[in-house]
């Protein structure tokens, strides 16, 4: 992070550390990939877990350098973690809420951010303590709900999405590393279908202001 | 007592749905280890008799286990299961009773194994464990625990919270395992603020509140006085005195002061960019309490021959008198000072032989120098004929080993004679701002042609 001025690139750069953290995690947790590929490591002085599989890894860094590449335009509201069972229906979702970001034209994302309290003192902006404190807790909870959440089926997979906000541009220029997809709505067959909402943490360090919680679909069948 | 834990491990474990290991549970209701765990198992129970399943175990079983295949203990990531933790370690469990047992020269060596297990794995782990020696619940989670490792989470919690707690205090509430032997250790006086004190002029310390520390006690008396005759007696008494002292033996408080005295010359030393000149009065009289000043008397007593020398080379060194310090000066202030001093080591030195000499010139310049009540803080630059001639101050460093094995470089200032035939020379270090303007003003007026290796101390 930066010493003394932080500019939004630092913000957006500590919040895709603690997405990749997270995405191992939940992976780990939902034993998405066998538990036995992860392994033993330390983020924010907390244990965690990392998953070993070139493959794996590359496909997360590259997803969470797309995601990096949104929030420095503004333009991400939510960021999602989706599991899907095989048959591609979405099981759970463990959204990050992302709107609360300080947003920058393009110039601006190496300014230097500041910000002042009533009596005119400097607030700062990204204090890594707190902020270090805040993520291990969130990922502390992320860890165990694992046990709360119903068992995966077999199969399941998972992705990463972003909703938008209503301004700006979608990113489908060429190339495309996102994929535009309809909002699904929830559908009301069989009477209420019941999505459970998990909350997880609200992490609020500086301007790193983001909310966790954890969507489940319906009980599938 | 019994309501507390109730409540708190429920606000605890089932509301906040936290990891709670034994030892927070007994920082935080300030209770024996052992206490904890009993509260750990109640609640437990009768949580599950209210609703199964409601709060999950996870116990630690301590104990020789059956002859094991070598497929199940390789590396951490071969647990197929995920959940055991098997650490083979020979010491048993802080809290287990049970002695090591010492059976050597026998081919099956005995091997004692701590086991972290999940209470779903209770029943099974229990099997592969030929004797238990120990088991007792280590945390509770709400839900089961999916990843071991999270509970290194609760320790490193306990670090954070209760950083404040002085282990050697706190281990009898805890239950902590105490050697007994262990002490802590004394701190060393960091730089003392500036104020000359000259081996004549001890200067009385403020006792240090922990009167547990050894001290030279017969040579103590010597050190009251103030004539620089008295170095070679205080020295020599002091190394005969300090075979018969011992460490941590309560001395009179006379002599602690004593000593500090001796100790603060030498810690007044440590003082980088002192200046002040040597006071001549004593300081004796004055009690004061350098930051030096608590200078262990084991210390003291550790100092080997070298230390004699630096003894007096740091009297005869220009070191400060200090203001009093309260007293009593917290262990934490002395360990802070002792981090200030040690940061301040400069590179080891020769042994004390060579200093000796330099021992003997610089007593003989100190005796003139004492007869001064106040030196002026610059050199005294005397120019004739184009000469520079002077006292000047500079820094010598010492090498001296305490008596904890350390060895301790101390910059001490010492003053020189020097004179020149052309202007000063460019390696003035420790001035004072002014002097150092001056010198610094002066090189620069020198020599304005000289080759390029007087550019480079042009710079100093």
């Amino acid at each position: 992070m930066a010493s003394e001025a932080t500019t939004l690139r630092n913000i957006v750069a500590a919040f895709t550390d603690f997405l990749t953290v997270a995405i191992h995690t939940i992976l780990y947790e939902r034993a998405i990939y066998p538990q036995t590929s992860f392994l033993s490591a330390r983020k924010y002085n907390f244990a965690v877990r990392q998953n070993r599989h070139p493959k794996v890894c590359g496909w997360i860094n590259d997803a969470v350098s797309a995601v990096e590449m949104e929030l420095l335009k503004g333009t991400v509201e939510r960021v999602a973690i989706v599991i899907f069972t095989k048959d591609n229906k979405p099981a759970e979702r463990f959204m990050l809420d992302v709107s609360r970001f300080p947003t920058a034209t393009l110039a601006d994302l190496d300014t230097p951010l500041e910000r002042k309290s009533a009596n005119g003192d400097n607030i700062s902006i990204l204090p890594k303590v707190d902020m270090e404190e805040q993520f291990r807790a969130t990922l502390s909870r992320l860890a165990n709900c694992g046990s709360t959440l119903r068992p995966l089926p077999e199969g399941s997979t998972f992705t990463v999405a972003i909703e938008l906000k209503g301004v700006g541009q979608a990113p489908i220029a060429h190339p495309q590393p996102w994929m535009p997809v309809e909002p699904t709505k929830q559908d009301d067959i069989d009477g209420r279908v019941q999505k459970r909402a998990v909350p997880v943490r609200a992490v609020a360090a500086g301007e790193m202001m983001l909310e966790c919680w954890i969507e489940e679909a319906a009980v599938s069948d | 007592m019994a309501q507390d834990y109730a409540e708190y491990l429920a606000i605890n474990v089932l509301n906040e749905q936290q990891l709670i290991s034994y030892r927070s549970l007994s920082r935080a209701l300030k209770v024996h280890v052992n206490l904890a765990k009993q509260m750990l198992y109640e609640f437990h129970r009768k949580q599950n008799a209210k609703k199964p399943g409601s709060v999950h175990a996870t116990y630690l079983i301590t104990g020789i286990r059956r002859e094991q295949t070598p497929a199940q203990t390789n590396g951490v990531h071969s647990q197929k299961d995920g959940e055991d933790t098997v650490m083979q370690s020979s010491p048993p469990l802080p809290e287990s009773s049970a002695p090591v047992p010492e059976e050597s020269a026998e081919e099956p060596v005995v091997v004692r194994s701590v086991l972290l297990v999940k209470e779903e794995h209770l029943a099974q782990a229990k099997t592969t464990f030929e004797s238990i020696t120990g088991i007792h619940i280590y945390s509770l989670q709400a839900n089961g625990l999916n990843d071991v490792q999270s509970l290194t989470e609760c320790n490193r919690k306990i670090a954070v919270d209760y950083a404040s707690e002085d282990p050697l205090v706190a281990w009898k509430q805890y239950g902590t395992i105490q050697n007994p032997n262990v002490k802590r250790r004394t701190a060393r006086k960091g730089p003392p603020p500036a104020a000359p004190v000259t081996k004549p002029a001890e200067v009385k310390l403020k006792q240090p509140a922990p009167a547990a520390k050894s001290t030279v006690p017969e040579k103590q008396a010597s050190k009251d006085s103030n004539t620089n005759s008295q170095d070679s007696t205080t020295a020599a008494s002091k190394r005969a005195s300090k075979p018969p002292s011992a460490k941590a033996t309560p001395e009179p408080t006379k002599k602690p002061a004593a000593v500090k005295r001796q100790d603060s010359n030498i810690f007044m030393s440590f003082a980088k960019g002192k200046t002040k000149p040597q006071k001549e009065e004593s300081q004796s009289s004055v009690e004061a309490a350098t930051p030096a000043a608590e200078p262990e008397d084991e210390t003291m007593a550790g100092f080997s021959d070298e230390e004699d020398d630096a003894a007096e080379e740091g009297a005869v060194a220009d070191v400060g008198e200090v203001a009093n310090e309260p007293e009593g000066k917290s262990k934490r202030q002395r360990e802070a000072e002792l981090e200030a001093m040690m940061d301040q080591e400069d590179e080891v030195m020769e042994d004390a032989s060579p200093e000796k000499s330099a021992d003997g010139d610089e007593g003989a310049i100190d005796k003139p120098n004492s007869q001064h009540p106040q030196q002026p803080a610059k050199d005294t630059i005397i120019v004739e004929n184009g000469r520079r001639r002077g006292r000047r101050r500079v820094m010598k460093k010492k090498t001296v080993k305490d008596e904890d094995g350390y060895l301790v470089t101390k910059e001490e200032q010492a003053w020189e004679s020097f004179s020149e035939e052309e202007p000063p020379p460019k390696k003035i270090k420790a001035q004072p701002a002014a002097s150092t303007n001056k010198s610094a003003a002066a090189k620069k007026d020198g020599k304005p042609g000289q080759g390029n290796i007087m550019s480079f101390f042009g710079k100093k």
